[in-house]
């Protein structure tokens, strides 16, 4: 028993391990860039010209907290035209054009000179001001200026973000054309003319053998996933520690706000599965012990049917039904409380009967989606346990039928159920998201709900990460659980 | 049952026990009637009538594609005005002789006077080729009514029955295809007899290994290119992708041959079972629906993509059970006949085997549509994933939802998730007791 415990928790490592990696992946793969995001989170304000300076400082700031300066894994695997110090790059949209246009030419070093060089077009750009020239040329007006210098800003933008071969041309003509409508942007033909020139340097000078030959470059321990699963011993304080990041939406770090949901989400979870064992272990046990009768054809077609009968339309055919002023306006539509009532100074009892009235709807959805299953798997367990010899021979040796079924097959015929527990239980979390929605539920469900639609990706990511972890340990418990129970196990 | 009878099969033995529950049987006629109105959808419902007499001209618009367009002459020869088959409101115009379809609505066309949800029996308007507002013409009624915007509900259901068996067929085959693969392996090799030359093992993983780095890592930028063509032509470069990863694992492998030394050439033991269970394990013990509502969230809203990742998280039921029945399997005569009369262990697997170990796996792809389809809606009911303007049974279920006035939306297009799942469930079950007799009580 002992050893299979240590070999089972063993296991379960590994797994961690695999989960934290996949939950990472997925969040290094969500589209948009943070910081963009949590910049705007922060709601900066004032002129255009202080905000591009302010925001550029909070940008860099924000970078370096959430560890985005860094190599994303201990190692990658990449081809040896690919620059191992390209995680440098600030903005995440060059990145990933740099990316493509070294996989176009293979030479990181022509790559970069053309992105510097474009670079170095940007700040002369920049430094074209409208006001300066309109006031040495009278003929100029404020607009004209403006607009052609805003165009000529927006076509280097573009380049800095295009790696395609025939929009790029295409963007150098527009600016050439720029060029020689407007006298007063002729500051820039210098730099433009080093663009094109590190632009066609990018073919003379390409090596594209160097993009099939596969490089492994090694980071240690200074990466974003380390960073992210144990922190940097500073502000951060990683993922094992209870550090999940922060929210896009309003800043805060997560795991202010997530204990309490879990806490609600997992309650009404537990709450729900044991009511369905309550329900279902009796079912199960009578129609088993009335085998091929009416009564237990009957209830396993209907126990059949409402198998396959999808929670949320029960749910939305509860409300329906029951909160709804049309029929019967028995229970409240949604929330766990009224907040104009509620005080949160209430006793136990008194939170629990003002919350009563919410909860019950949730809850027969919640037992229903996993009774129908339990009991299936009940009556056939039940059936198979009583078709063995032991039950035949304590019948043989008179016992009565009852004590036949509750004292001798019952506590074979839980084995399968205890098992089960670790299959009901992701299913319970899973489910819960869309019966939490329905409800308004403020649990789990309903935060990974909103975060997906607000483009949340930490709160995705950590919800994920949590519920993998809790329902892996639902295993762990299962399993030895059902090791305690059936001797047989540990000789395995 | 005489085993001796000349002309005995299992599979007419397997029919015969499935005919016998009736219940069953009907399940497998509604699932035919679903494929037939799937099949059928746009000359069941739409908009545009399938037979059209205009001024003199003879056309079938439901036949034709959206795009086309008519420049329509009277019978004088008259330009009378240009016809765009989509967006032409076919009722208001006054057309001498006319077959509709039996529903006059598609499914995403907004009726402008019957918004705001009207009742299937209440009180519909209509507004006809004079341009006057009437009651609404039996023919014209919106039989389940509408939704807050005027489309017609009966349509909706009609095109949404296409997704569900999309859903189905598609994440399945994906789901077959992995689950029946990785467990056939895993079922007939064991963790013992798959044995290999060191360096062949060796060799094997590292060609993978180059071949996911040629195949995806090195085909990135053609691969994302292909897949903002269209789905088709990223599938065709996904293929080659995976062809290129193939071949170049092939060519590691024959490199192998090569190599010999002694130590090198030692005979090891691929442990192919541990690795597809370990898979199975950790896949397993992921919540499903939040890793797929998770992959939903950082990928573009498609329900093509929603349905391949349905099939790519939900092979594993597939996988034990091909590899539990391969189990069996790999000590019976056949497999021994075939394994000694010096057939490679690939054509041992899947042309003798194989076909053998079908049956239960069939049982559990059934079940599989059934929870594909229920994890589809889930996520169309959440608004999640599936786009906004493809109508799904669970989208509309949803719309009822925030509406709870309009039951007609929480009944209708739930019944019809619900007896679609059961359809399948009950196929499900009534071929497992037919096609394993052992489990026959």
């Amino acid at each position: 028993m002992f050893k299979y415990a240590i070999k089972r928790i063993l296991t379960f490592i590994p797994m961690l391990i695999a989960i934290s990696l996949l939950s990472f992946v997925i969040s290094i793969n969500a589209p948009g860039d943070p910081v963009e995001r949590l910049s705007k989170a922060a709601g900066n304000e004032g002129s255009a010209e202080q905000q591009s300076g302010a925001s550029k400082k909070i940008k860099q700031e924000i970078r370096k907290k959430l560890g985005l300066d860094l190599p994303i894994f201990y190692l990658s695997i990449t081809d040896l035209a690919a620059s191992d110090t390209l995680y440098k790059v600030q903005d995440k949209y060059h990145k990933a054009n740099l990316e493509a246009l070294t996989h176009q030419s293979g030479n990181w070093e022509a790559v970069s000179e053309y992105y510097s060089s474009l670079l170095d077009l940007q700040k002369a750009h920049q430094q074209v001001d409208a006001k300066e020239i309109v006031a040495n040329d009278s003929l100029l007006s404020l607009n004209t200026v403006n607009e052609a210098a805003n165009q000529f800003g927006f076509e280097i933008g573009s380049l800095l973000e295009t790696s395609d071969k025939t929009i790029i041309p295409l963007k150098f003509d527009k600016m050439n054309g720029l060029l020689e409508n407007h006298v007063f942007l002729s500051d820039l033909k210098v730099p433009l003319f080093n663009v094109k020139q590190s632009r066609e340097n990018l073919f003379i000078n390409a090596t594209r053998w160097k993009t099939y030959v596969p490089a492994i470059s090694w980071y240690g321990r200074k990466n974003q996933y380390h960073l992210w699963l144990f922190g940097n011993g500073k502000d951060r304080k990683g993922l094992l520690r209870g550090d999940f990041g922060i929210s896009y939406i309003d800043s805060q770090p997560i795991q202010s706000k997530i204990w309490q949901k879990v806490g609600i989400s997992f309650s009404l979870s537990l709450i729900s599965i044991f009511l369905a064992y309550l329900i279902s272990i009796p079912i199960g046990i009578y129609s088993a012990y009335k085998k091929d009768s009416v009564a237990d054809k009957g209830m396993s077609l209907v126990l059949f049917v409402l198998y396959s009968m999808p929670s949320f339309f029960v749910a939305t055919l509860l409300l329906l039904q029951f909160a709804n002023p049309d029929n019967l306006s028995w229970f409240p539509v949604s929330g766990i409380q009224d907040p104009t009532i509620f005080d949160p100074n209430w006793s136990l009892w008194m939170k629990l009967k003002h919350r009563m009235p919410f909860l019950i709807l949730p809850i027969i959805t919640y037992t229903y989606s996993s009774f129908a299953f339990l009991s299936r798997i009940m009556r056939v367990g039940m059936i198979d346990v009583v078709s063995q010899d032991y039950i035949r021979t304590a019948r043989a040796k008179g016992l009565g039928e009852g004590k036949v079924i509750l004292k001798h097959a019952l506590r074979n015929s839980l084995l399968p159920v205890i098992t089960v527990f670790a299959a009901i239980f992701p299913m319970a979390i899973g489910g819960s998201i869309i019966i939490e929605v329905i409800f308004s539920i403020p649990g789990m469900g309903v935060e990974v709900f909103n975060s997906i639609l607000n483009y949340d990706y930490p709160m995705i990511i950590t919800v994920f990460t949590l519920s993998g972890f809790l329902t892996m340990v639902g295993y762990l418990v299962a399993d030895l659980l059902y090791a305690v129970v059936d001797p047989r196990i540990s000789y395995k | 049952m005489q085993n001796t009878n000349e002309n005995f099969s299992f599979k007419k033995y397997a029919w015969a026990q499935f005919k016998k529950n009736k219940i069953a049987l009907v399940s497998l006629y509604l699932l035919l009637a679903l494929v037939i109105i799937a099949l059928f959808a746009p000359y069941i419902a739409n908009d545009r009538p399938l037979y059209a007499v205009y001024e003199g001209n003879t056309l079938y618009p439901a036949f034709a594609s959206d795009t086309r367009t008519d420049s329509i002459y009277n019978a004088e020869g008259n330009f009378l005005q240009v016809l765009q088959y989509d967006i032409t409101d076919w009722r208001q115009l006054d057309l001498t002789s006319v077959v509709w379809t039996p529903i006059p609505y598609s499914p995403g066309s907004m009726d402008r006077y019957n918004r705001d949800y009207a009742a299937p029996s209440g009180k519909q308007r209509f507004k006809n080729s004079e341009g006057k507002i009437i009651d609404i013409p039996s023919k014209f009624r919106h039989k389940l009514g509408t939704d807050g915007i005027g489309r017609d509900l009966a349509s909706g259901l009609i095109h949404g029955t296409r997704i569900s068996l999309m859903v189905g067929l598609v994440s399945m085959g994906i789901a077959s295809l992995i689950g029946i693969i990785l467990g056939a392996l895993a079922g007939f090799f064991g963790d013992t007899k798959l044995k290999m030359p060191r360096i062949k093992y060796w060799l094997t993983l590292f060609g993978f290994f180059m071949g996911l780095f040629y195949g995806f890592g090195q085909r990135k930028y053609i691969l994302s290119e292909a897949f903002s063509e269209g789905i088709g032509d990223g599938m065709i470069a996904m293929l080659i992708s995976v062809g290129v990863v193939i071949g170049i694992t092939m060519l590691f492998r024959m490199l192998s041959k090569a190599i010999q030394f002694e130590w090198l050439n030692k005979e090891v033991s691929v442990p192919m079972d541990t690795f597809v269970s370990r898979g199975i394990e950790l896949l397993n013990s992921i919540p499903r629906l939040l890793l797929i509502i998770t992959i939903t969230a950082v990928v573009e809203r498609s329900i093509w993509i929603v349905m391949i990742i349905i099939g790519i998280t939900g092979w594993t039921g597939i996988a034990r059970f091909t590899r539990a029945e391969f189990l069996r399997i790999r000590s019976l005569e056949f497999v021994q006949a075939a394994e000694s009369l010096g057939y490679s262990s690939i054509r041992t697997i899947f042309k003798h085997a194989l076909p053998n170990a079908l049956a239960p796996v069939f049982v559990s792809i059934a079940f599989g549509i059934a929870s594909a389809i229920l994890i589809e809606s889930g996520l169309s009911f959440l608004g999640i994933g599936v786009p906004d303007d493809i109508v799904t049974w669970g989208s509309l279920l949803n719309l009822g939802r925030q509406n709870l006035e309009a039951w007609w939306l929480i009944i209708y297009p739930g019944m019809a998730i619900f007896i679609t799942i059961t359809i399948y469930n009950m196929i499900a079950e009534a071929s497992r007791d037919a096609l394993d007799p052992r489990l026959k009580s």
